[in-house]
């Protein structure tokens, strides 16, 4: 069988996070040093993209949360 | 399934079992219990002997962070007085064993491998598996290196330094419980303690040539361990044996009330099922997702699947969103347990784990419950898989272990970093709670794990079978070269 791709590890186009970095830290109480805004940026951006590939998978309704597994 | 391998296969297993111990340099706890309880060594010879051999090796492989020499002297010498009254022994009596420093270690603070928990105060009482696995005999040396707040697959840790591969000094033990890989694959302890969120066990199993437990989530408690992020976390052992594994295991099953999350389900114990062996299990290689890609990794599961007798393979649906969403919930619940210190403190984390925790915070929320609500989803659908198999095999990890501060490695075509991606095949795993045990295959230069993934509650399916392929001389914790 074929192995699918990791998506991650495709190109994305690149999104403009500057303002929702700046909104959140503000919301948030965080103080960021301005060196820090990229690795920042680029880890929000990763989970951006693995959130995107979560959020189009569809369920229904009445799907409930697993927030603490019990096996 | 066939793969050419570019590695050299030494599938000869190291065993001491008829050699006169002297030192229990590479002994197993098993050996060191019987040993111990026979009368054929001290528990605090053992514990001497082990306190000088972490003196003398630790400096290389920089796995310890504290020793307790003074508490595992008097604690050997209470089971030698035990034995002399002719009372009865645990089952690891005067086994030594070290935990994770997010372990809490009464007179320490649980450093949980960072600089701000350096001013915590000191712990006032043991972590609970610690207590359980010293009622069975076994006595704590120390605490381990980590990589900061257990958000890492590298074992690196920029507060402590990087623990250091056994087998290959230059090169990671991976995370982010890497002080217990090196430890216990460098022969400084033959048992460990970790934590496993998103293979923090399996990971540091795989890179060191050694084997890991992470059980179903809730079956062994937490209470007071410091916390990753708390729908996910997991704690278990690493040992150079199946057997050692399930001896540690059974120490430490039971419900406690102490953590919210740990099962009311009944002990279970492993270790005299181990005997039986692979016989009417029905195994599977998990494909697709986690179809191998190195010479190495298809090697290793095409050695451990043939023994298995396992020729079919299997589909985990949606493995690659299972990750995503094991990702997403990791950096929000992270963040939210580290608001605060990101907070006041931001400048003393790592800034590699700032700078990830920082984004979890902002992540929006709407998306974190609908990766809470795909797990429910996910769980419902691997349950199904195993009406028809009791066990998958995966692999560990994508490689063998990367140099140190090595950023990328080569996966297939492609070039991914190597610290949010040597958990790859691991996350979707432990996203809902399967129990696993990573195995080594023995390859030169360096070894690699392959992972037999049970359903929940059938840890006793993965350690039989991990316990047949040790047996077979499939798979062995080798004695480092250098």
């Amino acid at each position: 069988m074929k192995r699918k791709p990791i998506r991650e590890t495709k190109p994305h186009k690149p999104v403009p996070l500057d303002s929702l970095v700046a909104a959140s830290a503000q919301a948030l109480g965080l103080t960021l040093d301005p060196s820090w805004q990229a690795g920042v940026k680029f880890n929000l951006q990763l989970i951006l993209r693995h959130a995107a590939l979560v959020d189009e998978f569809p369920l229904p309704d009445d799907a409930e949360p697993a927030a603490v597994f019990h096996a | 399934m066939n793969s050419p391998s570019p590695t050299t296969p030494n599938p000869q297993p190291y065993f001491m079992l008829d050699t006169p111990a002297t030192d229990f340099d590479f002994s197993t706890a098993s050996e060191t219990a019987t040993a111990v309880a026979s009368g054929r060594t001290s528990a605090v010879r053992v514990v001497e002997a082990t306190l000088a051999r972490i003196r003398e090796r630790d400096p290389v492989l920089n796995s310890f962070t504290a020793m307790t020499e003074h508490r595992a002297l008097l604690r050997a010498e209470a089971v030698d007085a035990t034995r002399a009254r002719g009372e009865p022994l645990g089952p690891l009596a005067g086994v030594p064993f070290a935990v994770k420093n997010l372990f809490d270690v009464t007179g320490l603070p649980t450093l949980a491998g960072s600089k701000i928990n350096r001013e915590m105060p000191p712990a006032t009482r043991d972590a609970a598996l610690i207590e359980r696995l010293e009622t069975a005999g076994a006595i704590l040396v120390g605490a381990l290196n980590m990589g900061e707040y257990a958000y890492d697959f590298t074992g690196e840790n920029i507060h402590d330094g990087a623990s250091r591969n056994p087998h290959d000094h230059d090169r990671m033990t991976g995370g982010s419980s890497g002080g217990s890989g090196a430890a216990v694959g460098g022969g400084l302890v033959p048992l460990a303690l970790g934590s496993d969120t998103n293979g923090s066990i399996r990971v540091p199993s795989s890179l060191c040539g050694i084997f890991g437990l992470k059980p179903t989530y809730g079956r062994l408690t937490r209470a007071r361990t410091f916390p990753f992020a708390a729908s996910l976390d997991h704690l278990g052992p690493f040992a150079r044996t199946a057997r050692d594994l399930a001896l540690a295991y059974d120490a430490m099953q039971g419900f406690d009330a102490d953590d919210p999350a740990c099962a009311r389900h009944p002990i279970e114990p492993v270790a005299p099922l181990l005997e039986q062996g692979a016989d009417g299990l029905r195994v599977a290689v998990a494909a697709g997702y986690f179809k191998c890609n190195s010479g190495e990794t298809c090697y290793a599961i095409d050695r451990v699947s043939a023994a298995l007798g396992a020729n079919r393979d299997i589909e985990i649906p949606e493995a690659e969103r299972a990750r995503s969403a094991a990702f997403i919930i990791t950096a929000s619940e992270g963040a939210s347990l580290h608001l605060n210190r990101l907070r006041t403190r931001a400048r003393d984390f790592d800034p590699a784990v700032r700078d990830r925790l920082l984004a979890g915070a902002m992540t929006p929320a709407s998306l974190v419950v609908k990766a809470q609500k795909f797990r429910r989803w996910y769980r419902d659908e691997v349950l199904k898989l195993f009406t028809d198999v009791d066990a998958i095999l995966a692999p560990a990890t994508p490689c063998t272990a990367p140099l140190i501060g090595q950023q990328t490695f080569m996966f297939g075509d492609t070039e991914l970093p190597v610290r949010a991606n040597l958990g790859l095949y691991t996350q979707p795993i432990s996203f809902v709670g399967l129990p696993v045990v990573a195995v080594p295959v023995p390859l030169v230069p360096l070894p690699i794990g392959v992972q037999i993934i049970a359903a929940p509650w059938r840890e006793d399916v993965a350690l039989r079978l991990a316990h047949a392929l040790e047996t077979k001389g499939v798979v062995a914790a080798m004695r480092p070269a250098i």
